[in-house]
This record gives C-alpha cells, sequence and structure tokens, in this order.
C-alpha cells in the first residue's frame, strides 16, 4: 500500500471537527482543528471526558465525524471505504491503559500475532519480532506469559505489538495509567525510541509528571474544544 | 494468507469450544441423516408406484368351479364364449390400453412362484383353485378405472374385479406416512441445528472476542478475522454430514433393501440415487450453516 507511505503533508490533520453521539446533546469535540506533522510526538491532555479518546476513535476511523473533515496519513476518511479501513490500521499502533495482550499466548506470540493475522511471511516474522522485543527492552522474555510479567512489562509487550509493523503513527491512550512513577520513565523512554524513528507518536495521558519532563507539544482539551495548543508544552498552564 | 496460521486458530476455537461443537455435530448429523432418510423414502415409494402404474392396474376375475358368488354359483364357471366376448368388449373400450389373459395354469404356477418360502400353502392349493383373469392397462388409471369396472361387473363369468391400487393404496398410505413423519422430525431438527451453528457462534465470538478487537485494531481484513469462525462452523457441519452420510449407507443398506426382500420386484434404489441424496444433503448442510453463520457474525462481530 504505497500509497500510504508517501505523505508530505501533516499526518493528522483535523478540519474544522465536530463530534456528537446518538443521545448525547453535549458534542464530544467541537470544531477541533488539529494538525500533526510526521515525526512529531504529541501529548493529548485534559479532564476525563473532554473528547481525548473520541479524538483517538475518529483518527482510526472508528467513529465517524457528525461534522467536517478529517484527513490520516493523506487520505480522507470520509472518502475511505470500509473494506480499506483495515489498511489504514496497518499504518497506525495502538497502546492502552490496560495493555489489552492474549493472556494465552507468550510475549512472542503476542507480538507476532499482529503479523500473523495481517498475512505476513513466517520468515519475515522471525527476523522483525525479536528486533523490537529487544527494542522495547525485553529482551530474553520471549517465552514468558503476560501474567508473569509486571505492569511496565506488559505494557512494553503492547508497545512491541502496535510497532512491530512499523506504523506511521503511534497512538497511546494514558499508557502510563496504570504503571507506577518509576516504571512510566522508562515506557517513556521506549515511546521516545519509537519516535525517534520516525514515527509520529500522541498519547493522551492525565500524568502531569510525565508531560513536564518531556518537553513536548501539548494540546489540551476541554468540553471537546482545544483550548491550548503550545508546543514544548507543560501539563498545566505555564506562563 | 497464512493457512498453518489460520488452521491453528480454528483448532483452537474448536477446542475452546468443544461441548457446543460436538452438540452441533450430532445435530447436524441427525437433522441430515432424516432428511435424507425422508428423501430416499420419497424416491423409493415414487419409484414403486411408477413400477406399479407401468404395471396392470384393472384384474377382471373369471369364474371357476369353486367361486362362491352368486353369478358364477347361477353360471357356472366361465365358459371360453363369454371370455371371448369379455375380451372383445375390453379391446373395444377406448379407456383400455391392453388386455391380456392369464390362464390358470400360470396364475398357478406364478402363485406357487410367490409363495415359494410357504410350501405348505402350495400344497394345499392344486392348480385350478386360482381363477384365471384378464389383466387390464388403463390408459388413465384414475379416472377410467369406475367405467371400465362397472362395464364388466356382473357380466356373465366374471367372478370379482380388483383395481391394484386400492390394494397398493393402503401401502403407499403407511410409506407416504413414514416418510411425512420423518420429514417433519428433519425439519424441527434443522431448525435446531440452525439455532445451534447460531449459538456456536456467539459463544466463540464472545470466547474470542480479545483475538477479534485486536485483529480489528491491528488491520486485520474483515474477511480474515471472520474466516476463523466461517470455518469452524463449515468444519463442524462438514463432520455432521459426514456422519450423517454414513447413517445413510446403513439406512439404505440396512433398512430399505432388506424391506426389498418382501418383494418379488426390483424397485430398489441404486448407489446412485444413494450418492444423490448425500450430496443434497451436504448442499443443504453448508448453506445452512455457512448462511447462518454469516448472519450471526455480522450480528456479533462489529468489524
Amino acid at each position: 500500500m504505497s500509497t500510504y507511505i508517501a505523505c508530505d503533508g501533516p499526518v493528522i490533520n483535523f478540519d474544522n471537527v465536530t463530534k456528537v453521539y446518538a443521545n448525547q446533546s453535549r458534542p464530544a469535540l467541537e470544531n477541533v482543528n488539529i494538525e500533526v506533522a510526521k515525526g512529531e510526538f504529541v501529548f493529548l491532555v485534559g479532564p476525563s471526558g473532554s473528547g481525548k479518546s473520541t479524538f483517538l476513535r475518529l483518527v482510526l476511523k472508528e467513529e465517524r465525524p457528525s461534522d467536517g473533515k478529517i484527513h490520516v496519513a493523506g487520505r480522507d476518511l470520509a472518502r475511505l471505504t470500509n473494506w480499506k479501513v483495515p489498511y489504514l490500521r496497518r499504518r497506525i499502533g495502538c497502546v492502552f491503559q490496560d495493555f489489552r495482550l492474549l493472556p494465552n499466548k507468550n510475549v512472542y506470540q503476542n507480538v507476532a500475532f499482529a503479523l500473523e493475522v495481517i498475512g505476513k511471511h513466517r520468515r519475515f516474522i522471525r527476523k522483525v519480532v525479536p528486533e523490537v522485543i529487544d527494542l522495547v527492552g525485553l529482551e530474553g522474555k520471549h517465552d514468558r506469559m503476560p501474567d508473569e510479567l509486571s505492569g511496565g512489562e506488559q505494557q512494553r509487550v503492547a508497545m512491541a505489538r502496535a510497532f512491530v509493523n512499523r506504523p506511521m503513527i503511534l497512538l497511546a491512550d494514558e499508557p502510563t495509567g496504570n504503571i507506577d512513577p518509576a516504571t512510566s520513565i522508562g515506557i517513556m523512554k521506549v515511546l521516545d525510541r519509537i519516535n525517534r524513528t520516525g514515527t509520529t507518536v500522541v498519547m493522551a495521558t492525565h500524568d502531569a509528571a510525565i508531560v513536564d519532563s518531556m518537553r513536548k507539544r501539548v494540546i489540551e482539551l476541554e468540553y471537546g474544544k482545544v483550548v491550548r495548543d503550545q508546543s514544548r508544552g507543560v501539563y498545566g498552564q505555564a506562563y | 494468507m497464512r493457512s498453518q496460521f489460520v488452521l491453528q486458530e480454528i483448532w483452537i476455537g474448536l477446542r475452546r469450544n468443544l461441548t457446543m461443537t460436538m452438540a452441533l455435530i450430532v445435530v447436524v448429523a441427525i437433522s441430515l441423516s432424516l432428511l435424507g432418510t425422508g428423501l430416499l423414502f420419497v424416491k423409493q415409494v415414487d419409484r414403486t408406484r411408477t413400477y406399479w402404474q407401468g404395471k396392470v392396474e384393472l384384474s377382471i376375475y373369471l369364474c371357476i368351479k369353486t367361486s362362491p358368488q352368486p353369478t358364477c354359483q347361477s353360471g357356472g364357471p366361465a365358459t371360453e364364449a363369454e371370455k371371448s366376448q369379455l375380451q372383445s368388449q375390453l379391446k373395444a373400450m377406448p379407456q383400455v390400453e391392453t388386455v391380456y389373459y392369464v390362464s390358470q395354469q400360470r396364475a398357478y404356477s406364478e402363485f406357487k412362484q410367490y409363495f415359494s418360502n410357504e410350501p405348505a400353502m402350495v400344497q394345499d392349493t392344486r392348480e385350478g383353485d386360482i381363477p384365471d383373469s384378464f389383466q387390464v392397462k388403463l390408459k388413465n388409471p384414475e379416472s377410467d378405472y369406475s367405467i371400465v369396472a362397472s362395464a364388466v361387473t356382473g357380466r356373465p363369468g366374471v367372478e370379482t374385479v380388483v383395481d391394484e391400487m386400492t390394494i397398493l393404496d393402503k401401502f403407499y398410505k403407511l410409506l407416504d406416512g413414514a416418510r411425512n413423519a420423518v420429514l417433519i422430525i428433519a425439519l424441527i431438527l434443522i431448525v435446531a441445528a440452525v439455532l445451534l451453528v447460531a449459538n456456536t457462534i456467539r459463544l466463540s465470538a464472545f470466547n474470542r472476542r480479545r483475538e477479534t478487537a485486536i485483529m480489528r485494531l491491528v488491520g486485520a481484513s474483515n474477511f480474515y478475522i471472520q474466516l476463523p469462525f466461517l470455518l469452524e462452523g463449515a468444519i463442524a457441519g462438514l463432520i455432521g454430514w459426514a456422519i450423517a452420510a454414513g447413517l445413510l449407507v446403513a439406512v439404505k443398506s440396512l433398512m430399505l433393501d432388506s424391506l426389498e426382500q418382501y418383494f418379488s420386484f426390483n424397485v430398489g434404489l441404486s448407489v446412485g440415487d444413494l450418492i444423490e441424496v448425500i450430496l443434497f444433503s451436504m448442499v443443504v448442510g453448508v448453506v445452512l450453516c455457512g448462511a447462518t453463520s454469516f448472519l450471526t457474525l455480522r450480528r456479533y462481530l462489529r468489524i
């Protein structure tokens, strides 16, 4: 799918996007304009219900906007047919607060699963998976089952799985939400490493300490509106 | 497409759902074999019916010395003149296709052949006890029977007029009843099978919800996500069908073929008929399982 690889403009572009869920009067997102360039590292902050998750779901085309235009990886999502959505998602990696590992598969199998289900060859999988497991710092733990790993290690497996297909964008929804601050630093180092390979990272978080320490672009949402978009920002208002 | 991976996932799915899968296989096997048995019955009844319809439809038995009927008592045994008159009368009727005469000698030898396993009965019966008859084949058995029968009943030398079809009617009613019962039970079981397929797939979708969610997330195609479920249903259906095929072969060779021993004519079903029925039940099984899985997946597996 070379059409997704070549892309000079922003990798994510929200043009006046509004999202109103059925049975809800208040929009989850309202007239949001966000542009994320290739290779950027963006924090998405704001209280619960401010629209962070909706933003991520819209990028994945799990939801459709009520109004406005969304471009991801150079593609107009409104014009992307349903059967092409999987190919869009192959360009996007995802990490969640609850890891979402398969409990009956070991570390290697969990990471390999992401490639197996998109039909990659076994030779390719055997070569790539160990590299990525090393990248996230889990060398030598291929055979561990998820319940034998700490929370931080499980999140590393999830990151390996999200990154193994070399996505253009990595979406992280509160990746440190279930992890203690000391371990979170390790997680952030891995995300930073992934970002340095040229992958755009968008991370929704509540963790002020992490946002403050990274000094990356911060987009703050409140009641579905962008109230702050600041490069090299911090979690709280900083003047 | 990684066939080994897909097969492995199907195997895991089937094993996790073992009790449900086994129930599904059993119900599919029973419903398909009942359906097949019903179809074999239909074929058998049709075959027997056409056999008989191609044969004699009307027997006109003639008076002999021992006939108890009053017409025979007063007129005595049918004379040659009466016989030839009757024969020419029958031949002249437009409803009659063919008429042929069965002599007492021939009737007796046929009688001996039919009851060859009951020698006592044959010994007690002598040539001359069995009346001679005209065997009449009608052009249109259902509508013409009463016309021809009333024309010859009571004529001198005529003992009784027998419609062969009325004798067979009871037999047919029995066969038809058995066939209908089998088909109705088969239909009920097919409904049960459809519900079980739907339930199995639903359970399977629930069991595999984590895998499915991750597959969606990493961009597996819809086909790849649905394939294990569809194949799970199809494999269970195919195993059920294979068992049903075995049962149908048994039904044919044990039931229908042994039933046939009681008849001295060859109306047995061929191997071709059996294969036809087995293939038809496979199509029914595959279509049912496939369509049900597909519809259930659309309902329970959001892509």
